[in-house]
């Protein structure tokens, strides 16, 4: 399956989806205009991915700055992707990257992995830039 | 030649701006890009002038709402309605410092009239909620399908009640010179 790889804009992340080496990452700001068109075609061929390679590990990287309400909204069904695959047989291991004063991301992580036991989640503090 | 005229005429909306501790304010069409642009200089502006980080989050946070709101949902299009990218709307935002040095966020757009009464339910209930209630909503609106017509998640009020300091106020003004369609406001204590 091809690599995704998507450049980064003032208000969308920069999506690199290394299919082949097994490791997705997503970093940036996000606040597209239309967040379920942006992500809709990034879930769309993530799932294709992970109904064609099962009992993988998988390393995802999100170290989002700031993200919107329909962002949000999309990371969500993101991560129940993953789960779904992690809850078949895959090993999912997710680094939710945060701001260090930025209780808000942390928090949306934390609830994140509880309602997604399945995968492996680790949250890390990042300096400010 | 330097005429005084320019100040005695129009002086007295720049006072009015000072008056009223406005730190930033636009007026005009709305599109993603100018959007991306205010939201660099609200940001650099926050940085210098020191504002706590928390306080600089939730201030982001809400204006991008507020001006994603009016791209997405002004009656003022120059974009035909059928259209979900690349769209213009008119409105404009402001964000003025309070004397206690707390941020007061406002925004304003005409709004269809039909449309009009379905935001005054949405926001008079949102008002009687407590914060435990506007973060349970949040986290249940998270799970659900976005609702039908809505170009976000229908989250975006949620995500401003959350970061702000008194419940959200809103008006409409049937009356403004600007068109026949009512103008929505908004107003965000942060």
């Amino acid at each position: 399956m091809e690599n995704l790889y998507i450049a980064p804009t003032p208000s969308s992340p920069e999506v690199d989806f290394k299919f082949d080496a097994l490791r997705l990452s997503l970093r940036g700001e996000s606040y597209p205009e239309n967040a379920a068109a942006f992500y809709g075609d990034i879930i769309a061929r993530l799932k294709d991915f992970l109904a064609q390679r099962q009992g993988i590990t998988l390393e995802v990287h999100i170290a989002l700055a700031y993200f919107n309400s329909s962002s949000t909204k999309m990371l969500f069904n993101l991560i129940e992707a993953l789960s779904n695959a992690a809850e078949g047989g895959s090993q999912v291991m997710l680094h939710w990257y945060h701001d260090e004063e930025d209780d808000t991301i942390l928090e949306f992580g934390q609830e994140l992995s509880e309602d997604f036991p399945a995968i492996d989640f680790s949250t890390h503090a990042v300096e400010a830039p | 030649m330097p005429s005084p005229m320019i100040a005695d005429k129009y002086g007295s909306f720049f006072h009015l701006a000072r008056e009223h501790q406005v730190i930033f304010y636009y007026v005009g069409y709305f599109s993603q890009h100018i959007v991306a642009a205010m939201a660099d200089a609200v940001k650099l502006q926050l940085e210098v002038a020191g504002v706590a980080t928390p306080t600089r989050r939730k201030l982001f946070s809400s204006f991008i709402e507020m001006a994603q709101n009016i791209i997405h949902y002004s009656a003022d299009a120059l974009t035909p309605a059928s259209q979900n990218d690349g769209e213009l709307r008119h409105g404009s935002v402001c964000i003025r410092r309070e004397a206690d040095g707390s941020f007061l966020l406002l925004c304003a757009n005409p709004i269809e009239a039909v449309l009009a009464e379905e935001l005054r339910v949405k926001l008079e209930a949102l008002r009687k909620m407590t914060m435990e209630e506007i973060k349970q909503a949040y986290r249940q609106t998270l799970r659900e399908e976005a609702p039908e017509g809505s170009k976000g998640a229908g989250m975006g009020f949620l995500t401003v009640a959350r970061d702000a300091r008194q419940p959200l106020d809103f008006d409409f003004d049937t009356d403004d010179a600007s068109g026949d369609a009512p103008v929505f406001y908004l107003k965000a204590a942060i």
